[in-house]
Order: structure tokens, then sequence, then C-alpha cells
């Protein structure tokens, strides 16, 4: 089977709104950025991929169909809400593997900022029979398992408020980013509660944007600079949150669904030692509980362990950087946002970071989330090649 | 193209049109069918890793559907994924993960219920808005602009290929035969041509082990992202998928046995057959209404709602080629050409081509 | 019009929608409405007793079968304080929960009343214990899920 690559990149920056660019034009400028970091035109994309998470947030009901570039390709799109990014990637790599295609367009929108009410909208997302007349929301589902972490592991509000401002203060050093924050704990834990334990700084912002990606299949990268896919996973896990929070083999904090991701991903890449062999982790976590939830699923540490993660990022210099972007906390184009991160992950692993560059990296992580914390996936990026 | 060592075959399907069945909510409406066709595959779960599924959350009135539905058509703890999409698409996406070498089984699912959603009003988001949705257009409008462009270069009108379809319609078991409705038709439709908005599930186990159905070719194409681009008494992107699918197929129209073509109304059905080679421009119709090879299944009149209809057209190939049709059987064919179109208004479209092996 | 207008065009998403509860969704419904009892289904497969009542297992792919009641008491197993108002969803304070009832294998989301919320940091201790619930019905339940509620032991 051939190996793929990530041979280009491009981004628009994210940010509240793009009043200046219809759907389609932000689409489009994406893409072209892609396309030119891959040094191709559109005639040698064999196929497209969109990604476009809930229509409701940008009230546009078939907005991927801006993706429509080049004539009479294959095209599909897909809606997997806060994977939708990512498994956009994986559909294009799936695609190149299956050998119907030699090179995959994938491209992700968010147009949020069309919604007057987003979080009206994201409580439309659950089960209209049993659940939606609940104040359940995207901040409040994270709330319930942030109090089940500070319980479970011994987690503080103070943990949460330092990984928050790490990655607001990472963002400062990514153009792209909608919210660049230079902060500290204490300035997140005096920002206004939202929903217990939530602080307003530690959610992210609701972004604009998109992202998009070439995808080629080995006998055609040449000797381009290319990010290769060394490994690619998605589980799914029940919807109902009830049924997992006692669960005995894992409960609604162990997220099951992405170490399945992880485990996959890793044996495909041969990753056995993570914190050795990754030097750069983009993590969808748009709330610091998602990001401490994902350290023992990425084989990090044991869960008990977790708030002592927490810490010891501060002072060792080995261990892998996380979210050096700033992650979803910096912006969260949510059809797109795990898309960046595997976006941001191949700038790491061909060295286009920027300023936001980690020296030596060899392999880079980036994993995805959505539903409720029930869609996960893992990509793995490296410089070498891996069948 | 595809994997020389890979091939794919069709391990159980099923297919569910009903109307309002307030009985099931819609997880259970998706449940039922997809437990069916693992029954009809032998029952067994095992070695399904993959679960690939086409859903539109407007449809589904749930803003993120895959996470209340996707659970009921078997991704727990699987690697599922969801195409916003038509069924044929996820098919073909179905398709590329076994050839990926990614799985080795597969559960594809689609489904759609006309008589929980308000299929007019949905119809209307699909269009920008910006140029299109002030002007209050419909999938159906461009349909009826469709036929129009057809008729005025070839003339003639739908009434005998209607009534063939639906005498087809009335003899397929599954098909839609209480309850369901239509939309208004626009100049120059008419209620005949319209297709029967019911609620549809479809669901199917594809396989890398040798079964009766094997897959024998797939492609896909895209027609332009603005409609006025697009020239509509034809179907470019159906024409470039089926030429796809018959290349990797090595066979012409003439060495197919069944036809079943998805479109919103019988001028695109009858369109779709002359944009796959079978009938020439401009007698779409006459071989709707003159050869019983095109849409045995009544197509449109048997049932519609998308996104499940590229799929459905699939199972009913399969069950042709397997000698299980019913009522609708057609004598023995060997190989069935299905296609299915998605939004907006036939923009991409799916041909698959299925052989009895 | 400036060279550098840039026009907006109000729009509106509002669909009209019939969700069909289904059989079992109905028969939980008209439970809590005539027998004020929360009731569950057990799966054939894992005989996990699944709450709220469901017509089948996703993670069995199998029907469920028998009917049976939990409660009316349970254990909180986790829980949120939404302290901030969001356009269209209720006014805060609000606590929201999951419990699992006595006798059940799965958790049951629903808001928690009678609790002093006047300190957040305390509230939010109290429940940090885990403590033990009761569903508490309204005086006329509609067969709807805000039928009931939970409150401290």
């Amino acid at each position: 089977m051939t190996a793929v690559a990530v041979i280009g990149v491009g981004q628009t920056n994210y940010r509240r709104a793009h009043k200046d660019k219809s759907s389609r034009e932000l689409i489009w400028e994406a893409s072209k950025m892609a396309l030119e970091d891959a040094n191709m035109d559109i005639g040698g994309i064999d196929a497209i991929m969109a990604g476009i998470a809930p229509e409701a947030l940008s009230g546009e009901g078939s907005v991927e169909r801006g993706g429509m570039m080049g004539v009479g390709k294959p095209f599909l799109r897909i809606n997997t809400g806060g994977v939708t990014g990512s498994s956009t990637v994986f559909a294009g790599t799936t695609y190149i593997q299956s050998g119907r295609a030699k090179a995959v367009l994938v491209v992700a929108l968010e147009r949020m900022g069309q919604a007057t009410s987003s979080q009206q909208v994201f409580n439309t997302i659950f089960d209209p029979v049993y659940e939606k007349d609940f104040p359940l929301t995207t901040i409040t589902m994270a709330a319930l398992r942030a109090s089940m972490l500070m319980r479970m592991y011994g987690y503080t509000e103070q943990h949460w408020a330092e990984i928050a401002a790490r990655s607001f203060r990472n963002a400062c050093r990514n153009p792209h980013a909608h919210l660049k924050l230079d902060i500290t704990a204490d300035d997140v834990l005096k920002s206004p509660l939202l929903a217990w334990p939530i602080h307003r700084y530690e959610a992210c912002p609701m972004s604009e944007g998109a992202c998009a990606m070439v995808l080629a299949a080995e006998d055609i990268v040449g000797d381009r600079n290319a990010a290769w896919v060394q490994g690619a996973a998605s589980t799914s896990d029940s919807y109902a949150m009830g049924d997992r929070i006692r669960r005995p083999e894992a409960t609604l904090v162990d997220l099951l669904s992405l170490r399945l991701s992880a485990e996959r991903a890793f044996k495909q890449a041969g990753i056995d030692r993570p914190l050795e062999q990754i030097q750069a982790v983009e993590l969808y976590s748009a709330f610091s509980s998602a990001e401490a939830m994902a350290y023992p699923a990425l084989h990090f540490c044991k869960p008990e362990d977790g708030p002592r993660f927490v810490e010891a990022q501060f002072s060792d210099p080995s261990l892998p950087k996380i979210n050096p972007s700033g992650g979803p906390q910096g912006a969260n184009p949510v059809s797109a946002t795990a898309m960046v991160r595997i976006a941001e992950c191949a700038l790491q692993v061909r060295g286009m970071a920027g300023e936001r560059q980690v020296a030596d990296v060899d392999r880079a992580v980036a994993t995805g989330q959505g539903g409720a914390t029930q869609f996960s996936t893992v990509c793995v990026l490296g410089k070498k090649k891996v069948h | 193209m595809a994997l020389e060592n890979v091939s794919v075959y069709v391990e159980g399907v099923a297919l569910e049109m009903s109307w309002a069945d307030p009985r099931r909510n819609l997880s259970e409406f998706i449940f039922d069918t997809v437990r069916n066709a693992l029954d009809d595959a032998g029952g067994s779960l095992d070695g399904i890793t993959s679960v690939v599924l086409a859903a539109h959350d407007l449809v589904d009135g749930r803003s993120l559907s895959s996470m209340v539905t996707a659970p009921a058509a078997g991704a727990y703890l699987r690697d599922e994924i969801r195409y916003g999409d038509d069924g044929a698409g996820a098919f073909a996406a179905a398709v590329t993960r076994l050839e990926a070498g990614e799985c080795e089984r597969t559960i594809v699912a689609a489904w759609g219920r006309s008589s929980e959603h308000d299929v007019d009003a949905v119809s209307r988001t699909l269009f920008d808005p910006i140029f299109a949705r002030p002007l209050g257009l419909e999938e159906l409008h461009i349909s009826g602009m469709r036929a129009q462009d057809w008729r005025r270069r070839h003339g003639g009108d739908s009434r005998v290929a209607a009534k063939q379809r639906a005498a087809a319609a009335a003899r397929n078991p599954r098909a839609l035969h209480k309850g369901g409705f239509k939309s208004a038709a626009s100049y120059p439709l008419v209620e005949a041509d319209l297709p029967l908005w019911g609620d549809v599930a479809a669901a199917m186990i594809l396989t890398t082990k040798p079964t009766g159905v094997r897959l024998a070719g797939l492609g896909q194409s895209s027609e332009p992202y603005w409609i006025g681009d697009r020239t509509l008494h034809e179907a470019t992107a159906l024409r470039q998928a089926a030429e796809r699918a018959m290349r990797e197929a090595r066979c012409k129209p003439a060495e197919i046995d069944i036809f079943e073509i998805d479109g919103l109304t019988l001028y695109d059905e009858a369109i779709g057959l002359e944009a796959i080679g079978l009938a020439k421009p401009g007698s779409g119709l006459d071989a709707l209404a003159g050869n019983e090879k095109c849409n045995p299944s009544g197509g449109g009149a048997a049932g519609y709602c998308a996104p499940s209809m590229g799929l459905v057209r699939i199972i009913e190939s399969v069950l042709q080629i397997q000698g299980r049709a019913g009522g609708n059987q057609i004598a023995a064919p060997r190989r069935a050409l299905a296609t299915g179109s998605s939004v907006v208004a036939g923009q991409t479209q799916t041909a698959v081509i299925l052989e009895a092996a | 019009m400036s060279e550098s207008e840039l026009i907006e065009i109000a729009g509106q998403w509002n669909f009209n929608y019939n969700y069909f509860a289904g059989e079992s969704a109905s028969r939980f419904f008209r439970e809590l409405r005539e027998n004020q009892r929360i009731m569950g289904t057990r799966c054939t497969k894992c005989r996990r007793l699944l709450v709220p009542a469901r017509a089948f297992c996703d993670a069995c792919m199998e029907r469920t079968n028998e009917w049976e009641a939990v409660g009316p008491e349970g254990t909180l197993d986790t829980f949120t304080i939404i302290t901030t108002q969001f356009p269209g969803l209720p006014k805060p304070p609000i606590v929201m929960a999951y419990v699992t009832l006595d006798g059940a294998d799965t958790a049951l989301i629903n808001l928690v009343h009678g609790l002093d919320m006047s300190d957040i940091d305390k509230a939010a201790r109290r429940l940090n214990s885990l403590p033990r619930v009761r569903t508490k019905f309204i005086d006329e339940p509609k067969g709807r899920i805000t039928d009931f509620s939970f409150e401290l032991i």
C-alpha cells in the first residue's frame, strides 16, 4: 500500500467573523495556499474532500459545495462534528491508499460568525427526545467532565488555569490564531465563572476560517517537503454519556475512543515510547479538562499522574510540547479545528511553523475530539515514511 | 484504479420504506434496518471494524445527527465516519476503506425521514443565501428547469413513462405503498413526475470475502459550483461517473442488464439514462416507458428521501442480481449499474456496477 | 454605497420538525406521567439495565426486552453548575447532574433542585461528595423529561 504525505498546507487567519469574504472565498483562499505550498495546480488533484460540521452554525445548507474546484472531480462532504476536520483528512488518505487517487485536496470551513446564537445551536445537537429540554451545551458537557476529573484524580482549578494560560500564551506566536492572550493562571481564575469549574478564560473562542491540505501518494511526492502520515485512526463511542459514567472498561473521563485510536495509530507509526518519540502534540482540547483526559489516552502518563504531568510540562524540557499553536483555545473554527491540528503538526514536521516551531521535530501527533466526547481521532505525522 | 488484489463483495442488505411510524424514534428506525442487514449477512458483527454513514443534519433535525444516530448504526467502538452526502457516496467511501486494507467488513447505511422534517424548507437551505436563497429556489425548481430545457430540445412529455414507473413501483414489494406525499409541481413538471416523499432507511454489509455479488466498477464526479455554469439538459457529472465505472468494469451499457438511476424527478431519471449512454439524447423517457431494465424498482415513485437514495438503488440492484427482488424481479440479470446523486440538484454523482460473482 | 461597504443579509434558520419519540420513550414518558416512576430496559445480550428506556443496546446492537423500574433514589455521579446566562437557555444558576438510580446500570441526566446556591464553591463541594439523591416529580406531570428533577437526600 502506498504511503501518503501532506505536501501542502493552507490556512486563512482565524477570527470572529470574516465579513469581507464569502464562504466560498474562504474555502478557495485556504485551498489556493495549500496548492501553492504543494507546488501544484487544481488539475493535479484527483478528488476533493470537504468538511463542514453543523450547518446551523453557518446558516447555510450545503456550504461545502463551495469546495467545487477544477472540473469533474469526485467530491464528498464529511460531517462528524468536532472531528470533521480530521475525518476529512482520513477520508482523503483512505482514498489515496485505495489506489483511486494520487492527490487529494482536503478542505474544512467554519462559518459560525454568521450565527447569532451558537450555544443555542449547540443545544440542538442533543437528543430531542430525552435531553433537549436541559441546558446541555459544549460548555456544560466539559464542565461535567472537569468536575469528575477533579474528584477522581485530584486536578484543581489551578491546573485548568495553568493549561489555559499556556495555550493562550502560545497562541501569541501563531499568526493565524484568533485569541492571543499574554495571561497567567491567576488571570484565568479571576475571569467570570461560566459553568463551574469553567472560567471564561478557559473557554475557546468562536472562530471562522478555513484550512486546506494537499495529500499525495508517495510516487508523486518527489522532492517536496513532506510530512508523512505514519498513523491515522478513528473510533466512535456510544452517544449516551450516562452509559459511560460507570462503564467498567472506561468511565466518561477515560476517553476510551481516544485511547483506542492512539493505540492503533501508534502501532502503525511504530511508536512504543510516546514521550520520547513525539516532540510536538496538537490536542483538540477546547477546554483544559479535555487536555487532561488526553494524557492517559495517549499513554503520556497514568490518569492519577495527570496533575503532576501538567506541572512537569513547565519544568521538563524533554517532554513533548503541547499545543505550540495555542490549540483550540487560540482558535476554534469548529468544522476545521481537527484539521488545523493535523496541519499544524505537518508544519512542525516540515520545519515551517515559524515562531511557533518546536526544535528538532521528528514526529508530531494530532488529536480530534467530537460529539459527546464520543468521536476521537489520532494522526501521527513524521519525517520518515512508514509502510 | 483500485488495488488489483482486493475485491469488494456484498454480504447483506436491508431496506425500509415506510411512512410516519410513531412506534420508533429515528435511532430505532435506523437500528432496525442496520440490524436487518446484519442478519441478512448471517447475523454476526465479528470482523466489522468500520461503519460508513450518509445522513443530513437538517433532514434528521439534529444539528449533529451522527452523534445521536451513529450508535444505532453500529458505531460503538468502531471506526465510524459520516458523510453529509448521498448513500452511494458513502458506499464509495466504504469501498475505498476495504480497498485500502483498513478493514475486512464494513457497515454502510443511509437514511432520511420525510415525515419528520419539512422537505421543501430544507431544500431551500441548500442554495446560497446571497444570490439564490432570497428567490426561494428549491431543488425541484432546478429539476423543472432541467425538464423544460430538455423538452424544448427534444419535445415529448412524460405521460407514458410516468404510467410505467407507477406500475413498476406497484410491483416492488419494498416500495412505499401507503402514505407519503408529494410537493407542489412547478411547470413543466406534473405530479406524476415528482418523487413520493417517504421514510427511507438503507443498509448494507460489504466485505473482502467472496459472496455472490461483486463490485465491478465505481466512478464519481461533480458538476460546477454555480448552477448557471452547468448544462442542465445533460447530466455531465453522471456521464463522467458512469464512464469511469464502466471503464473499471470493462463493459458497455449494452452489456448491463439492470439500470437503477437515481434522479429527483422522472425527467432527472430519463436524463440520467441518456448520460450513462443507455439512451440516445432525447430518448430517456422512451427508455423508461419501454425498457423493463430501466428502474425496475419504480425509481422515485417507489418512495424517496435524501440522502439514502443512492444506497437504495444499489440495494435494489443487488436484490435483482441475487434473484430476490420479488414482484419486480427481471429475469436472471448478471450485471447492474446503480447511481446516486447528491445536492445541489445532482451536483455530485456516483455510479456503481455490480456483477454476479 | 461606499466602495468599502460590506453587505450583510439578515437570515433565519427555523425549521419545523415532528420528532417521533417512539414506543420505548413513549412508554417511558407515560410511566413518568401516570405512575411517577423511572423505567429502564434490559439488553438481551449484556443484561445491562439501560436508563432511560430504549429499544436497543448500541454496544451490543441487540434489542432490549424486559422493563424494570429504577430508583426513586440514586447516587450523583458528576455535575456542573451553570452560572452564566446564554441566549435561549434557562436562567442560572442551574445544577445539572448525572445520577445512577438504584438498580440502573447507566446514569440519567436531569437538574438538581433544592440546594443552597448562595455560595457556588460551597455548593460544588457538597455535590463533589457524590451525595445520594431522590427523584422529585412536579405536581402535574406531563410526560416530559422535565416532569422530575433530583433533590439531595
